[in-house]
């Protein structure tokens, strides 16, 4: 695999005519788990939609696997996923919003790997499948906005705040599902939380961003 | 209310008992309204969803005009097509002025509007982070339109049984383009001005009981959609 999977070359990202994010130089490795600290505001959004390959920056380049890569919907977002705080479930059952990326890529065998995927977020394919969109708690439907992502088997999996808004239990299932993806598949972790402790004790290295500039590295 | 309650007697009478002429009335009024809705669904399901997805310049002035046409008299939508239509019209040689696609042109005019507007409402209102999701979950730019549709589909069956309801109820176009001629072009809703106007009660109840019968299906077809469209 070609490493650094993403870098980024002295970003800006301007929004009416003030910096929100000023990055020189940041690489990010296949199989990292990459930390974001920083208070409200700080630019770690900016920053995970600049890696997902969502927001165009206003300078600087960001390639993909060595690659310059452009933002609009391509190849890239095949390897490159994102979580957020408060996904968006399409309107379709539990079981077809998990297959939605797999049938998109016109992958085989999906109603096995959704299955797969409900278990590793803790959520009981039997009683979930058929489940419609709207018959969910928040948390579960973190979980299976992670499972949709997860299925898809990432190379590198953004999560921006995912364990905010959920309680203890569903918390801890998203955080070991997250870690088992890098384990059992390599891939690569990008996490923003305010949840410091949890993000010393899991990561490869903690950014901590302050008013768009990365302010140290751990 | 003797004349009443025997109107509603008979009416069911000939319901049940299959009376030709009543039916005739009724196949007409579905021949007529399938044909046009589902013109105003190819036509309008797609534009209002451009027009509610895309932006260009004169969107609002189309957006303004179509809103304006929700409301054009269904008296108004009949003449112009039948001035269109009849022998010295622009469409004069076609033959269709009094016929059941004569009729189904007008009521497309009256749905068109009703699609266009619906559909690009509920394009509109669809979540914001809906695009950024099915670009991180790998579609490319035909899955992501594709995708935004299907998301919409509740709406937009929505704006279909919101039409359907006008449709079928309509009298203007009915009466003007199709002539209300018995057994080819007499509707239901044709049927019922004419046969009260005669006095005779009972085919207009009967027919009544049908529409009714339409309305109540379309209004609980609509109250489950609402619920989940908003949802």
């Amino acid at each position: 695999m070609d490493c650094p999977l993403i870098s980024l070359d002295h970003i800006r990202q301007i929004y009416n005519g003030r910096t929100v994010l000023s990055i020189d130089d940041l690489d990010i490795g296949c199989g990292d788990i990459i930390g974001l600290a920083g208070p409200n505001g700080s630019g770690k959004s900016t920053l995970l939609k600049i890696l997902a390959f969502l927001n165009t920056p206003t300078a600087g380049t960001i390639s993909f696997m060595g690659s310059p890569t452009t933002i609009k919907p391509g190849p890239v977002h095949r390897q490159v996923t994102l979580l957020v705080q408060e996904p968006y479930l399409l309107k379709r059952t539990v079981h077809a919003n998990v297959a939605y990326g797999l049938r998109v890529r016109k992958k085989s065998d999906i109603s096995t790997k959704v299955h797969n995927a409900l278990i590793e977020v803790g959520l009981d394919p039997e009683k979930f499948s058929n489940r419609q969109w709207f018959e969910l708690s928040g948390g579960e439907a973190q979980r299976v906005a992670l499972a949709a992502r997860l299925v898809l088997k990432p190379k590198m999996l953004l999560m921006d705040e995912p364990t905010a808004s959920l309680d203890t239990k569903s918390s801890q299932l998203i955080r070991k599902a997250a870690l088992r993806a890098r384990e059992t598949n390599g891939t690569s972790l990008v996490i923003a939380s305010h949840d410091l402790p949890w993000l010393n004790e899991v990561s490869d290295r903690t950014i901590h961003l302050e008013d768009g500039i990365i302010q140290e590295i751990k | 209310m003797d004349f009443l309650l025997q109107g509603f007697l008979q009416g069911f009478v000939l319901l049940f008992s299959g009376d030709s002429e009543t039916f005739s009335a009724i196949f007409a009024t579905v021949g007529a309204s399938s044909f046009s809705m589902a013109i105003s669904l190819l036509l309008g399901v797609p534009l209002g969803f451009l027009l509610g997805y895309k932006d260009f310049f004169g969107k609002r002035v189309i957006r303004t005009i179509v809103d304006t046409l929700l409301s054009f008299p269904t008296v108004v939508i009949g003449l112009l097509v039948y001035a269109f239509l009849t022998r010295h019209g622009p469409l004069g040689g076609t033959g269709l002025l009094f016929s059941i696609p004569g009729i189904a042109i007008g009521q497309t005019l009256l749905a068109l509007p009703i699609i266009i507007a619906m559909t690009a409402q509920a394009v509109e209102a669809l979540d914001k982070r809906l695009p950024m999701t099915l670009i991180t979950l790998g579609s490319n730019s035909r899955q992501i339109l594709w995708a935004t549709v299907m998301e919409a589909r509740f709406s937009i069956m929505l704006a279909a049984m919101a039409a359907y309801g006008r449709v079928v109820s309509e009298v203007g176009i009915s009466m003007l383009v199709g002539g209300n001629i018995k057994w080819h072009t007499r509707t239901i809703t044709t049927a019922i001005a004419l046969e009260t106007g005669k006095g005779e009660f009972a085919m207009g109840i009967a027919l009544g009981i049908v529409l009714l019968a339409v309305a109540l299906i379309v209004n609980i077809a609509t109250t489950g959609l609402k619920k989940k469209a908003v949802h």
